[in-house]
């Protein structure tokens, strides 16, 4: 290159000490920190810095988008599901109906949370949720206590709400959301804690970048019972015939039981579609601001490129000049 | 626990179940794994794959959190 040869000049003249660099690595000598192998006097800036920025930014960038890529394929298998177990509930609604407004003593918040980070802002708006239906659900003689699913929203729970906390349940991801596993937990909850009113806190699936945060209501069999004696929707039971000879309460009893678990486990399908879709929503923007930070770092890696070689022609030039003039 | 109380409540109506403590949940649960064991070979692997269950909980106490109990299919893991 026509400047390596001038450069190679520029030291000739200034009779410095032989350099071993190779004319090839004319580019990195010129990065090489000044103490290494330039010449006495020949000071070079270096932009070694931004190089490594460059390419930390760069391997960020591939990383989101494969979790992206990862999220999206995910998100398609569990949408299905969770669009099927919409079915579950929906029934049992229908029936008992779903009354947030109900009065009662005991009042148990079950937070579904994800494991895993690196998913937006969800579950922070779910824990901001509970945290506020705690504050509502207060009052005298009430208790309200916390039963919380997942890592995430059991270590911004601990900050502040320690003492309400019923149970913790972790490692939830483990394997892929089924019933089993949901029902499992569902009979835990049944047999440990001590509710009224079960009140199930998730993100609620609308699209890919809309996620509601939602609260389902599960009464216990007793306000059911009490509920049903007091009229409205529930009073309309006593119209419906029971086979089998069991009674209403016991046939109450199954049917609240049963309609915890369909809606936990729907809650826990449409919070982890949720999950997905903030996590691909959240690692798409990273990769864009990735590319826009790696844009930026190249205009000011190469202006700082040219401004170094300018001022080494600028050296060697007016030395060259200033031994010859 | 209210369960109980409401299953032995009800009288000699409640059934064999209910009053060995179990809730509905449980007794569906073992009903639907009956079923699954009575497919046939491949269809029995992949609803084996549906029934894997393994989480960690952990009571609280205080403010405290107790040592967690891991439910698990695959203990050692």
């Amino acid at each position: 290159m026509a400047m390596a040869a001038l450069r190679r000049e520029g030291r000739r003249l200034l009779l410095s000490p032989i350099t071993p660099n190779p004319s090839s690595a004319a580019r990195s000598a010129m990065s090489i920190s000044p103490e290494q192998s330039a010449p006495i006097g020949l000071r070079s800036i270096s932009t070694q810095v931004v190089r490594n920025r460059m390419k930390s930014v760069k391997n960020i960038q591939k990383i989101t988008k494969a979790m992206k890529m990862v999220a999206a394929s995910k998100l398609r298998a569990v949408q299905v599901r969770t669009e099927n177990s919409r079915g579950l509930w929906q029934p049992f609604t229908a029936l008992l109906g779903d009354t947030p407004s109900v009065d009662v003593k005991k009042n148990v918040i079950v937070t579904i949370t994800s494991d895993k980070g690196l998913c937006g802002g969800i579950n922070s708006t779910s824990v901001k949720v509970s945290k506020s239906l705690f504050k509502v659900t207060s009052g005298p003689e009430k208790e309200t206590k916390y039963v919380i699913l997942g890592e995430k929203g059991k270590v911004q729970l601990i900050r502040d709400s320690k003492g309400s906390i019923e149970m913790t349940v972790t490692e939830l991801q483990k394997n892929p959301v089924n019933y089993t596993q949901i029902s499992v937990l569902a009979d835990d909850i049944l047999k440990n804690v001590e509710f009224d009113a079960l009140r199930i806190v998730f993100n609620k699936f609308h699209s890919v970048v809309a996620f509601i945060p939602t609260v389902s209501t599960v009464l216990s069999p007793e306000v059911v019972e009490r509920e049903s004696e007091a009229g409205g929707k529930l009073g309309d039971l006593d119209s419906y015939e029971i086979e089998g000879g069991e009674t209403k309460s016991e046939v109450l009893q199954n049917l609240a039981e049963f309609q915890f678990s369909c809606v936990l486990y729907n809650a826990a399908l449409e919070n982890a579609c949720s999950e997905l879709g903030a996590r691909m929503s959240a690692m798409d923007s990273s990769s864009r601001n990735a590319g826009e930070m790696l844009d930026r770092l190249t205009l000011s890696y190469n202006r700082t490129r040219q401004a170094s070689i300018t001022t080494e022609l600028i050296e060697i030039i007016s030395g060259a000049s200033a031994l010859t003039g | 626990m209210a369960s109980a109380a409401a299953g032995a409540v009800a009288g000699a109506a409640a059934p064999f179940w209910r009053a060995a403590g179990m809730t509905y949940i449980t007794y569906s649960n073992i009903c639907a794994s009956l079923l699954r064991s009575c497919l046939k070979e491949p269809y029995k692997a992949d609803a084996a794959s549906r029934e894997k269950v393994h989480f960690a909980i952990s009571k609280w106490a205080q403010g405290k959190p107790e040592k967690p109990v891991i439910r698990s299919d695959t203990p050692g893991e």
